[in-house]
């Protein structure tokens, strides 16, 4: 494949993500336990990236999140800018071929973003346990099974090998 | 873009992410007015064609069951509004005889709300209609089950209100009888999984049953009077020999709305004859 090719098929690949964030997911499940395409989005940047384009990666996607919910302005920020960074970490410990252990980077990565930005935003207690406890893990899940679906039918696209 | 490690990349690696660290913190450390112009700003000009799409989603999927909402609505209403002529000239005939003023005028602007995935969408709505609608900063923001909350920042396509899940919100209430009177604010300490309001600021002496509907009180200038908040659900605690705090369950669920009404309420100006 032309390095031409890969990356306009990268571009297209991030443009169907966030046609899924912003078209599909509103249109068909518009709920706080519905997965986030654009952590998602953020997690293929990391798995990809050097840890501090990827702490980049997450700040813009984390200022994105806070323009839309301004519940406490910087809150995504610093929490997608840590997630972005650890990722790209974690990738080079862990597996980085297993299509379970990426699922399991989704998971975790929702669940550390959901944790921070509610810790961040100063969230009273009862909605920070309900957060956490209960929104949080069925928004990992979701998001996990997205991106499975997503790397078995665009691995090429993002340019990532997976062992199936 | 593809890794190449090393103590080099390693050291740009960590200056990139104390930098991102440092720009976020500064960010939460922005004061309110700078932070909303700040996302108006974003949200009015970069992220315009997201939004737009958005709205075209929620449009999409809740037409149908607008549409079949709306039929029910319409033939409620007409059944309501056939003695509404004989009660409107009655009110007109009593409040000249009390030589009261003609009621307020309150319009109302429809809006959908346009759901984040970000865990603290709830706390702040974002509602897909711009300041062309007339809404300003400080309307009331309610749905057909009750209060939501109060715009803070009106935008040219797009507005934010905060509901009353957000640890700022405050609204003054009254019992549905008027005898008791207090504010409103959400619950700091709660179980999990509970969402409540609180009752707070009750006389000691005034007692409200389990179940009693609390309305705007209409003091404060921001909400009108007579929106439902939530019902009594119980005492929360009780500061012996002056205030009861009385846990309120919320009749609107702000994470599962799909359109509100922003209630365009006329200045005392405006309300003037």
């Amino acid at each position: 494949m032309s390095p031409r090719r890969g990356s306009s098929q990268l571009l297209l690949g991030f443009v169907l993500l966030a046609g899924l964030h912003f078209y599909v997911r509103p249109r068909l499940w518009d709920s706080r336990a519905a997965p986030d395409f654009l952590l998602l989005a953020l997690m293929l940047v990391a798995i990809r990236a050097r840890p501090g384009v990827a702490a980049l990666a997450g700040f813009i996607v984390g200022l994105v999140n806070d323009v839309l919910t301004p519940a406490s302005f910087g809150a995504g920020a610093l929490a997608h800018t840590v997630v972005g960074y650890l990722a790209a970490w974690g990738r080079a410990v862990f597996f980085p071929d297993n299509l379970l252990v990426n699922a399991g980077l989704f998971a975790g990565g929702v669940m550390l973003r959901n944790t921070l930005m509610l810790l961040a935003s100063g969230t009273p207690a009862g909605q920070l346990s309900a957060g956490l406890l209960v929104w949080a893990p069925l928004q990992a899940l979701t998001t996990a099974v997205a991106g499975t679906v997503i790397l078995l039918l665009f691995r090429n696209w993002f340019a990532i090998r997976i062992e199936v | 873009m593809n890794r190449a490690p090393g103590r080099a990349t390693s050291r740009s690696d960590t200056l990139l992410f104390l930098g991102c660290l440092v720009l976020s913190g500064g960010a939460i450390a922005l004061p309110e007015r700078w932070s909303y112009a700040l996302a108006n700003g974003v949200r009015e000009t970069a992220l315009r064609p997201v939004l737009w799409l958005q709205q075209r989603a929620v449009e999409g999927r809740t037409s149908r069951s607008r549409f079949q909402a709306l039929q029910a609505e319409r033939d409620s209403a007409v059944f309501a509004a056939q003695s509404l002529t004989e009660l409107a000239v009655e009110n007109e005939r009593l409040r000249a005889l009390l030589a009261l003023r003609g009621r307020t005028a309150v319009a109302t602007i429809p809006a959908e709300v346009l759901h984040q995935a970000a865990p603290t969408d709830g706390r702040t709505l974002l509602l897909g209609m711009g300041s062309a609608s007339g809404a300003r900063v400080g309307d009331p923001v309610i749905s057909p089950e009750g209060l939501v909350g109060v715009l803070l920042s009106v935008g040219g396509k797009s507005t934010v209100a905060m509901s009353w899940a957000h640890p700022d919100f405050r609204v003054s209430a009254a019992t549905e009888d008027g005898t008791v009177l207090g504010i409103v604010a959400p619950s700091v300490n709660t179980e999990a999984s509970e969402t409540f309001l609180e009752f707070r600021g009750v006389a000691y002496r005034d007692t409200v049953a389990t179940g009693t509907l609390v309305l705007t009180s209409g003091l404060g200038g921001v909400y009108p009077r007579g929106i439902p908040i939530g019902r009594v659900a119980g005492v929360r605690k009780e500061e012996l020999g002056w205030e009861r705090i009385y846990r309120l369950a919320p009749l609107a669920n702000p994470g599962h709305l799909a359109h509100v009404l922003v209630l365009r309420v006329p200045a005392p100006a405006e309300s003037l004859p």
